[in-house]
């Protein structure tokens, strides 16, 4: 096999904190060396013009659609938009109607992933049919390979059911993503309680429900010694809440959406559908308070959350339509905008889309180190463009970035030394 | 000092937990069982120790194997024996525990078998009747004749436990058996491991003087002796498992993972036995392994030789005006 020797590259490591000029070379799917000066004669040579290469993203949270749904998701076309995006690792999350909640459904989703571009891997419905009763067969879909278990969208109300959960997936060492809302106090809700919300008549959800949410929760993660994941944060009350509970020892990881991160319920006042979420947007009080737990580390990872709808689903009232938006194959873009803005640093915004996730996972990839795998990006980091959902790789168009304008994009990625995008064909 | 060298008699006059008895009361029992083991083999197995003596065997859970053995110890002993059972007692028409026990009192027995569903149920009835109580299992609390009868069934196999490794594998938050043989296990100085998903486990497991395990493999290792323990799904206030062949594959008892353990390890079990979910059903019934028809032996052994200790000493107390 050619080895490839990328040069003249921004080389961007967050696991590390490199960010340096050099070349990077990579063998039989490994990165090789990096240094200056490496390529040798024999090496098939790409010039990186000063473009910055990166480990390939790694995103915690993606969805499909059940196989045969008419124009839905496939693992196909999840992981085609997935490389226009940079990203080289996708866990394919349950949902209401995909719930991955049997072994034998990992297991036929897992022999799925094997031609696939992306690495993919399988994160588990925690109880049957997302239902928060029921414990699913959750040891038996580890040995299936499932990577973690989620409840998807649904927290769990019962108490006793979220400790049984949590002390049972212990005895794995399996990471349980439970969202942070408060049953009551979400039941129904479809927006941030605020006063351009109470103006337009929305059914509200206070910060506070997140906040509370995540203090039982990790105190059962406490008392049960689980590996809980907070599973997208997007309030300041939430940020402070997983501060304080780490204050404590409690080991629990969090992560935060692209769209909270990114936008705010001031995007959502025309009360365009698109803009229909889950967790809903929030102020820009609240989104800043999640930069900032970026930047000091509090949240380990930032999803897609990518969810693709039927257009009909959203071709509704704001407070009828589906929540979600496709967004995996903006993911880069909308974090690299935070970059220009000059609110992150590039290392702590790529910090949680590689070696954060990779961290958690305990993968070997999303990190520059001999050894390494050799799933990287390659950014042109100033690079204009416009998101048009209608000409997505991804199948569904439910975007809540169609027609945004980006600054920064996706020249090439790699996975496992090969390379599964190239911008220019 | 062995006992020969001293004059030491049994000095209860209740058996509510294992955790009241020391070494050499267990020693004694262990003497009288293996006495009575060997008549029981012969074709005269009637004695006369406990003559005049009435028991009664009061059971509000139902029971089968625990309730014969407790008929034929007294029987074999010569003792009067009345069963009382939930099904036909007077607590189905609303009589309170404790007008229960008053009213059996009243009768006049000598020894009184006890089974709730409650624990301290036993300790209960001996509190409120004063008679030679034997507490044949008090919900998740202690079943003293079968922690026992397990031990001096696994002793006539494998000798002094003293220094064994010893693993209780299954459902052993709900388990008064569990609690009952780490009370023995813990007074004969066996090494005691647990191993059961952490949804099975009490949560003051890490204060039992035992090694704990989530994974049966890692548990097995070096083992001289397995307790398996039913899945007690009647207990199971929520689903603690998600589903029994989930159980069975990462803590049912195998042939194949016997080999994890050391060759001549023994396999027990206290019955009734859910085959295929917490043990294979080849292994329960390979005789070179499992114990499990032993325990059952064992126990009309043991539950003679408790009753013969409590009935001598009722008898005594009653001499004495007691």
């Amino acid at each position: 096999m050619t080895a490839i020797t990328i040069q003249n590259a921004r080389i961007v490591d967050p696991a590390t904190g490199r960010d340096e000029l050099g070349s990077l070379q990579v063998e039989n799917g490994l990165i090789a060396d990096i240094g200056e000066g490496i390529a040798q004669d024999g090496h098939h040579i790409i010039d990186a013009n000063g473009a910055i290469l990166a480990p390939a993203l790694i995103d915690l949270r993606a969805a499909i659609e059940p196989a045969f749904t008419p124009g839905g998701e496939t693992l196909d076309s999840l992981a085609r938009a997935a490389i226009s995006s940079g990203v080289g690792t996708i866990v394919i999350s349950p949902t209401a109607i995909m719930p991955i909640d049997q072994p034998e459904t990992v297991t036929g989703l897992r022999s799925s992933t094997l031609p696939l571009p992306v690495r993919t891997l399988i994160c588990a419905g925690a109880t049957t049919g997302l239902q928060g009763k029921n414990l699913s067969e959750v040891g038996l879909m580890a040995t299936s390979g499932a990577a973690m278990v989620s409840q998807g969208n649904f927290p769990i109300a019962d108490t006793a059911a979220l400790r049984n959960l949590l002390s049972y997936a212990s005895g794995f060492e399996l990471w349980v993503a439970c969202p942070p809302r408060d049953t009551g106090l979400a039941c129904g809700t479809v927006a941030t309680e605020s006063e351009a919300a109470a103006r337009f008549g929305l059914n509200v959800e206070p910060t506070v429900s997140e906040r509370m949410a995540i203090d039982r929760d990790a105190t059962l993660a406490e008392l049960t010694g689980a590996r809980l994941m907070i599973d997208r944060v997007s309030t300041r009350d939430g940020v402070e809440a997983i501060s304080r509970a780490r204050k404590r020892g409690i080991e629990i990881s969090a992560t935060a959406s692209i769209a909270n991160l990114t936008l705010n319920a001031v995007d959502a006042d025309g009360l365009d559908p698109a803009y229909r979420l889950t967790p809903p947007l929030r102020s820009e009080h609240d989104r800043r308070a999640l930069v900032a737990a970026i930047e000091s580390g509090l949240i380990d990872a930032v999803v897609s959350d990518h969810h693709p709808l039927d257009l009909d689903q959203k071709a509704q009232p704001f407070a009828d339509a589906a929540p979600g938006s496709t967004s995996i194959e903006t993911l880069l873009a909308a974090m690299l905008g935070l970059v220009h803005e000059e609110e992150l640093d590039l290392v702590s915004a790529l910090r949680p889309l590689t070696s954060g996730p990779a961290e958690l996972l305990g993968l070997p990839q999303g990190r520059l180190e001999e050894g390494a795998p050799a799933d990287l990006v390659l950014i042109d980091g100033d690079a204009p463009w416009v998101f048009d959902a209608k000409e997505s790789a991804s199948a569904r168009k439910n975007s809540a970035w169609h027609n945004r304008r980006f600054q920064g994009r996706v020249l090439m990625t790699m996975v496992d030394g090969g390379i599964v995008y190239n911008l220019k064909g | 000092m062995g006992r020969a060298d001293f004059t030491y008699d049994f000095p209860h006059d209740r058996l509510i937990t294992v955790n009241d008895l020391n070494p050499l009361d267990i020693q004694i029992l262990f003497e009288r069982a293996e006495h009575w083991h060997a008549i029981n083999q012969s074709p005269d197995k009637k004695h006369d120790a406990l003559k005049g003596l009435t028991q009664i065997n009061l059971f509000f859970e139902p029971s089968t194997r625990t309730l014969a053995s407790f008929e034929l110890a007294g029987k074999r002993l010569g003792a009067d024996v009345v069963n009382f059972s939930a099904s036909n007692s007077s607590t189905k028409k609303g009589e309170t525990l404790a007008d229960t026990a008053r009213t059996l009192a009243a009768m006049h027995p000598d020894l009184i078998v006890v089974r709730h569903n409650a624990s301290g149920a036993a300790n209960f009835i001996y509190r409120e009747t004063g008679i030679a109580t034997i507490n044949a299992g008090d919900g998740m609390h202690s079943h003293p004749t079968q922690g026992l009868l397990d031990l001096f069934a696994l002793s006539q196999r494998i000798g002094d436990v003293g220094g064994k490794r010893v693993l209780i594998v299954g459902d052993i938050l709900h388990s008064r058996v569990a609690r009952s043989d780490v009370g023995m296990l813990n007074l004969l100085g066996a090494e005691i491991r647990l191993c059961a998903p952490p949804t099975l486990l009490p949560i003051d497991v890490d204060r039992w003087g035992a090694e704990i395990f989530h994974d049966l493999d890692d548990a097995l290792d070096g083992c001289d002796a397995v307790i398996t323990l039913r899945l007690q799904k009647e207990r199971m206030a929520s689903a603690l498992i998600p589903s029994t062949r989930e159980y069975f594959h990462f803590w049912g008892l195998t042939t194949r993972r016997m080999e994890f353990a050391k060759p001549d390890c023994v396999v027990m079990h206290p019955g009734p036995m859910n085959r295929n979910v917490e043990i294979e059903s080849t292994l329960a019934d390979d005789a070179d392994r499992s114990l499990i028809l032993d325990q059952v032996e064992a126990g009309v052994a043991i539950r003679m030789a408790v009753l013969e200790q409590l009935g001598l000493r009722a008898r005594q107390n009653a001499r004495s005006g007691l």
